[in-house]
């Protein structure tokens, strides 16, 4: 109840400060004109103090000090699913944290000012109780910062326990879209929600020409919840209609009740936004249902893992997923990424999480450089003034974002090649689904004018 | 905003022959595990809650002998599937199982049979979580690993019965689009082939056009397609749940018939009527205890194999939690210590799960499950076959 009273009161000094700034606007930026007036509150960040921008200032400040750099040691902390559900992810983004702090301390041989980064792994055994705790062990050890982790349930515990402390995070893999709400200290390195769903949506209706679509959807997790909405929202606002929405829980063996009703209402697609330890036996099925490849099956990142491909046999090849990263992609980032991976674990990394969990490390890392001293609030700092740093999943701007900043979404196609599992289809900036400086919040206005 | 939308959601009377088909297969494992409960409360008086770990258990050694046969997912050349593969997979996790079952039964509850029944109960509970926690430390989970569909010689296979066609114009309207849907595709494709290095996500002006009016055109032809679909009744049935159905009829006519006409099946029902009576009669109790707990971990094993063989489900040692659950609810609903009234348990839960699917709220599966087990218990605390002694547990 608190929050909500204090977001009020913000949310009107935000209006406000929005009023002084279009006055302000008229001096300083020209670039600027082309927007309307709610949109360019950006330029308030001369208040001073917390320095909050647009959408940064909707959420709250954490109070408390959090941790400051002691000895000749800088610690820096993750957080990763090496056990349990969500295993093939954590494992690949505590292996690509490694990689960015092994890799960052060949290019700084002293440390950041005398001092070695101290880089501790903590499990959360897939589990959003147990990754709590991991992070107020990882807190009590002095970890200026928390990287990770893979999903937005966990996640979401691990920014509420650091929110307390005033400890500054940076999620490898939480989607979630209202994540970052949680507070200042809650940062991302991949896209949200409100993006990926739109992206399928937008793929669904524009390149495979479908107008009908689908949902099926896992009631127990709000990353698939939230993501099925987003999807439905914008498919219908690009003029297609959802025919049928279908539900079941994680961990469900029978889908067959459901699919014969999809089945009934005659989709041209369907978009399945669980995870993948559903969505195989859930394709197979919809195959052995008659539901022919004429109907492609889209999903979201949930889908990223080999084991897809396990559960889902030939029923799940050629479906399409929206994912942060792509090894066949050209870009010299992920060329280079690929290499310093292969040259240290033997194979390519087996899910998307390993750039993601790079780029969560190296951005945490490369932020303590730029902060003006090695504590937690100016490392929050630090992030929060990110602009265009080149990340192997994408180019990532925090800068005036709230902490989620707007990235690439790649579409990706499943393939039986066993050496190429997941084959480039497009890419999508946000600009391309949502159209320059649209998209949902105000925030894509500053975007485009810091160019 | 789901609910409201789901709950202006119709019926479709054309799909429920095959909603009714889909309980009664769901129906049929519900009832293969319902039995073991059902005949370890007979024979005991004890809720055997490590029954749906002995089903997880089979399920792993189904997966176990699968690999061990060579049907791994990383094979890149797995061997032919053939029904002797299924037929080993079933009897490996039968026999394994009721080694489980029993075990169960001599070391964590003939100790405790001598003392109060509730100690019992928190025993099986103990078991069960013993199994599920345990079970994680030595049986790979995550990752959870799945049979893979190469040992499957039926999968992708089904039959399809039309039980009602469609009219005749709706077939005209499917007749008329198609020119159009051909033509729109012949000028895509045509176009494609003079152009072979275009990537068709990216294509210029030209293309485009040419996709978007064959994606147009494919659309109407989908569409009139779909109507004649949906205006007749058809029914799908996968030949690896059909040959699930009947080994799940031929394992309860087994069952039935060691019940029935065997000694060790009379001794049983025996012993189910009065315990102590009957082992003054000369009655081994041990041994048809034993006995009791082979029959339906064997039961349980079978589910299991075919479960995760046909349906292709991960495998986790949480794997019997649910099925266990609701299996336990159809044995209380057909009336508990009750065989017939397990199968008829069985079979209604998975009718009632479907049927709340075919309404359009399938996010209250679940839930039914348990809405079943209260009204039960309160209008009818003996099931719908059993008797309505009232027991104190």
């Amino acid at each position: 109840m608190r929050v909500i009273i204090m977001r009020r009161i913000l949310t009107l000094n935000v209006s406000a400060l929005a009023a002084i700034a279009v006055f302000a606007a008229g001096c300083g930026c020209g670039s600027n004109s082309g927007t309307t007036a709610g949109t360019p509150t950006t330029t308030t960040t001369t208040t001073g103090g917390t320095t909050p921008t647009s959408t940064a200032a909707k959420r709250p400040v954490p109070t408390a000090a959090g941790n400051t750099a002691t000895g000749d040691k800088i610690v820096v902390g993750m957080v990763s699913s090496l056990n349990g559900d969500l295993k093939p992810w954590g494992d690949d983004s505590a292996k690509g944290g490694q990689l960015a702090v092994e890799e960052f301390n060949k290019q700084n041989p002293n440390g950041i000012g005398g001092k070695k980064i101290d880089f501790h792994v903590a499990d959360s055994n897939s589990k959003p109780e147990q990754g709590k705790t991991a992070a107020e062990k990882l807190m009590s050890d002095g970890a200026l910062a928390i990287v990770g982790e893979v999903a937005s349930g966990i996640t979401a515990q691990i920014a509420n326990a650091a929110y307390e402390k005033g400890v500054p995070v940076v999620a490898v893999g939480a989607t979630r879209t209202d994540l970052t709400d949680i507070g200042s200290n809650v940062f991302r390195v991949c896209y949200t929600d409100a993006f990926q769903g739109p992206v399928m949506a937008t793929f669904a209706y524009k390149e495979l020409g479908k107008r009908k679509a689908a949902l099926v959807t896992d009631l127990k997790q709000p990353y698939s919840t939230g993501l099925s909405n987003s999807f439905r929202d914008f498919f219908t606002k690009l003029g297609g209609t959802v025919v049928d929405e279908e539900f079941y829980n994680t961990g469900d063996a029978q889908f067959s009740g459901q699919l014969t009703n999809l089945k009934s209402k005659g989709p041209d697609v369907i978009f399945m936004s669980g995870y993948f330890n559903e969505t195989g036996p859930l394709a197979r099925q919809a195959r052995e249902q008659g539901l022919g490849k004429d109907v492609p099956l889209l999903g979201g990142d949930g889908w990223d893992s080999r084991e897809i491909l396990n559960t889902g046999g030939d029923a799940i090849v050629g479906s399409f997923f929206c994912n942060h990263y792509n090894s066949q992609e050209t870009r010299p980032e992920v060329q280079d990424f690929l290499a310093k991976w292969k040259a240290k674990y033997g194979t390519a990394p087996g899910t998307t999480m390993g750039a993601l969990g790079y780029d969560g490390t190296m951005l945490t890392l490369q932020s303590l450089k730029a902060a003006k001293s090695a504590d937690s609030k100016d490392l929050m700092d630090a992030l929060d003034n990110t602009e265009n740093y080149k990340g192997v999943s994408g180019n990532i701007t925090l800068k005036g974002m709230g902490g989620s900043p707007h990235k690439r979404a790649l579409v990706v196609q499943l393939t039986n090649d066993p050496n190429a599992p997941q084959k480039f289809v497009k890419a999508y900036e946000w600009d391309d689904v949502f159209g320059a400086g649209g998209g949902p919040g105000a925030a894509p206005a500053a975007t485009t004018t810091t160019k | 905003m789901t609910l409201a939308l789901h709950l202006v959601a119709g019926v479709d009377f054309n799909t429920l022959p095959q909603q009714l088909v889909n309980g009664l297969l769901l129906g049929a494992i519900y009832a293969l595990i319902a039995l073991g409960y059902t005949m370890v409360y007979g024979v005991l008086r004890l809720i055997n809650f490590a029954h749906g770990e002995v089903y997880m258990l089979g399920a792993y050694v189904a997966l176990f002998v699968s690999y061990f046969m060579g049907f791994r997912p990383d094979a890149t050349h797995p061997p032919q599937a053939t029904i002797l593969n299924l037929v080993i997979m079933l009897l490996a996790s039968m026999v394994v199982c009721s080694i489980v079952g029993v075990c169960i039964e001599r070391f964590a509850y003939r100790p405790m049979r001598s003392h109060s029944r509730i100690a019992s109960l928190i025993t099986a509970i103990g078991v069960s979580l013993l199994l599920q926690y345990g079970g994680a430390l030595f049986l790979p989970n995550s990752p959870p690993p799945s049979i893979s569909e190469s040992v499957n010689p039926f999968h992708g296979q089904s039959k399809e019965f039309t039980l009602k066609g469609p009219s005749q114009d709706l077939v005209m309207l499917v007749e008329k689009a198609k020119p159009a849907k051909d033509q729109a595709q012949a000028a895509y494709q045509g176009w494609l082939t003079s152009h072979p290095n275009a990537d068709i996500y990216n294509l210029p002006a030209d293309g485009q056009a040419l996709k978007e009016a064959q994606q147009s055109s494919t659309d109407i032809f989908n569409d009139a397609e779909h109507k004649v679909e949906a205006g007749g009744v058809h029914l799908i049935i996968q030949t690896g749940q059909a040959v699930m159905l009947v080994s799940t009829v031929v394992l309860m006519g087994i069952l039935t018939y060691m019940v029935l006409f065997t000694r060790a099946g009379r001794a049983m029902r025996a012993v189910s009527h009065d315990f102590d009576s009957a082992a003054l009669m000369g009655i081994n109790v041990n041994n048809i205890v034993t006995f009791t707990f082979v029959l339906g971990s064997s039961l349980a094993g079978a589910g299991a194999m075919m479960t995760a063989t046909f349906l292709g489900t991960p495998l986790t040692t949480f794997y019997g939690l649910a099925p266990g659950v609701k299996a336990f609810v159809a044995a209380v609903l057909g009336g508990i210590g009750n065989i017939p009234g397990a199968v008829l348990g069985g079979l209604l839960m998975g009718m009632a799960e479907n049927m709340v699917v075919w309404a359009g709220y399938s996010n209250y599966r679940d839930a039914v499950a348990f809405l079943v087990l209260i009204i039960v218990l309160l209008f009818k605390p003996g099931g719908l076959m059993g008797s309505s002694k009232v027991e104190k547990v």
